[in-house]
């Protein structure tokens, strides 16, 4: 009479294997991170090129808000593209290269050791962003749709390998000289290309897809997002070009104020999805993720005052300079993070234990895996804990640092606790 | 929106009881956030046909969901065996959302 197909095929998703190992890593290097700045809270206080701050840096870029990226995006992927993930195989490959690698470069850092294990390292890295690379361009090619947020995540897959290419020339320089100045001199371009390149592309793609998903909201403008995407990715080629072909730091203000126009935007087009939004009710998760959106404003104000700085004064404030990665890695990555991890992490952890019973009685709602409460006292914390460090990296004040530093410790621990609950939770009997 | 089906009363009875299967995320059921397209039943194989869609295509909650669909429907219907069938044509849209659903997300 009629055909029973049961196509489901568009349900299959990334297995809960491949992607929690990632949220796991990063969750614990979040703990690292903030237990070395506890213990060097007085080395912000110094030049940025100092070993522990480069240790921390990379372990917040790398460990922290990279691993968590590619975990949330191994597992987000099929929803941007529309098809399924490639190969769980390379993710894993991806996983372990980038597992090994980072803890190894960290200590290379720390101890300012850039010889044969940092290198190796360095090449590990690489090899983990050229399996994802790999896995994300094959997904892509498969998927029958193409749409905006796919050439968000996969441009900013190509910048993040840039960057890691661009660091491991920067080690190898330590050794051998391949470049034409010292390391440190590249540290802006290798930083930049980084932080926008990869960072913010790939948070802007993805936030334009699910801020307004998780919201039910009405509003969309793929026309808008064309315009960040351009704006993003032309502002960072002209300050490749500027970087190495310029001497008119001036003309650094070009790719800020197309950057900063992006981060507009991309605030409007939240602050509208927000406005036309349907589900009225907006969950802590989902607030601490807006608050991310309007912390990308901030680094930009920092960026103005430094490069200004830098043109009036001709030397830089290396003050203003850590407070402004600060502001980038422990603030706006680290708020975003705080905020999408009990928005997917439940869910992935809710798949793995309840799918089976699924229809078969009631099974607990994923936003019951983890504590609420710890979660918003996890926000207060890290909310004062930021605010009272970026103010102790200006005032040069290192006991306020090391008070900040504990509030963001305590942060990363009840973050931790939440996790943990969620990665141990076991199924209670229906 | 109307569910498209070839026995009215069956339909009723059978959106009734999706009521209970929810939508994690949301915490709407399925028939007020506008799932289900179609429910046709056939009497003498004793099959029911069941055409949804998602809210998003690969939406990691997608397999759960169809899961609880057809062992509701199961359960609900025990002599009968039923089969999903995905689409995403049309693609779902908050317009799809009933009136009950819009008051529920607008208190939440």
């Amino acid at each position: 009479m009629f055909a029973t197909t049961g196509n489901t095929d568009t349900t299959i998703t990334t297995s809960y294997k491949v992607v929690l190992p990632f949220y796991g890593y990063a969750a614990f290097a979040f703990l690292v991170a903030t237990i070395l700045l506890l213990f060097s809270a007085s080395d912000l206080t110094k030049h940025y090129f100092h070993p522990h701050t480069l240790a921390i840096t990379h372990i917040m870029s790398l460990g922290w808000g990279t691993m968590m990226i590619l975990g949330a995006s191994h597992q987000l992927v099929p929803v941007l593209i529309e098809g399924k993930l490639y190969s769980n195989k390379l993710a894993i490959i991806s996983f372990i290269s980038a597992a090994v690698g980072i803890p190894v470069l960290g200590y290379g850092f720390y101890v300012f050791d850039m010889g044969l294990h940092t290198q190796c390292a360095g090449i590990l890295i690489n090899l983990a962003i050229i399996a994802y690379l790999i896995n994300l361009a094959v997904s892509m090619l498969k998927s029958k749709h193409e749409n905006v947020h796919a050439y968000f995540v996969f441009t900013a897959a190509i910048w993040l390998l840039t960057t890691t290419i661009i660091g491991l020339l920067l080690v190898f320089n330590f050794t051998y000289p391949l470049l034409l100045k010292n390391s440190l001199d590249y540290l802006p371009l290798h930083a930049h290309v980084g932080i926008v390149g990869w960072f913010l592309l790939l948070v802007i793609g993805v936030g334009s897809r699910l801020i307004p998903m998780f919201l039910i909201s009405k509003y969309n403008n793929t026309r808008r997002l064309w315009w960040i995407y351009g704006l993003i990715n032309g502002g960072l080629l002209t300050f490749i070009f500027i970087f190495l072909y310029s001497y008119n730091k001036l003309l650094l203000i070009i790719p800020l104020l197309a950057v900063t126009a992006a981060i507009v935007l991309f605030a409007d087009f939240c602050y509208k999805s927000y406005k036309q939004r349907i589900r009225k009710k907006v969950d802590e998760q989902m607030k601490v993720s807006i608050l991310s959106v309007l912390m990308m404003l901030l680094p930009a104000i920092f960026l103005v005052i430094i490069i200004a700085l830098l043109v009036l004064t001709t030397k830089e404030n290396t003050s203003l300079v850590i407070s402004y990665g600060f502001i980038i890695f422990f603030g706006w990555i680290t708020a975003i993070i705080l905020g999408m991890t009990f928005k997917t992490l439940p869910f992935i952890v809710w798949n793995k234990v309840y799918h089976h019973l699924s229809g078969k009685g009631k099974t607990p709602n994923p936003k019951d895996l983890f504590s609420n409460t710890v979660f918003k006292w996890m926000s207060v914390v890290y909310i004062f804990g930021f605010v009272l460090f970026t103010a102790g990296i200006l005032l040069q004040y290192t006991f306020i640092l090391q008070t900040a530093s504990v509030l963001l410790l305590l942060a990363s621990l009840l973050y931790n606790w939440n996790v943990i609950k969620l990665l141990m939770h076991k199924p209670k009997s229906l | 929106m109307n569910v498209i089906t070839n026995n009215n009363i069956k339909c009723t009875v059978a959106l009734a009881a999706l009521q209970n299967v929810m939508d994690p995320e949301i915490g709407l059921n399925v028939v007020d956030l506008g799932l289900i397209y179609q429910l046709d039943f056939d009497e003498t194989e004793r099959k029911i046909f069941c055409r949804m869609t998602l809210t998003t295509q690969f939406c990691p909650m997608g397999e759960s969901i169809t899961d609880a669909v057809k062992e509701t429907l199961n359960f609900t219907f025990p002599k009968c065996d039923a089969a999903i069938e995905l689409t995403f044509e049309p693609a779902w849209n908050h317009e799809m959302i009933s009136e009950e659903g819009h008051e529920f997300l607008n208190e939440r």
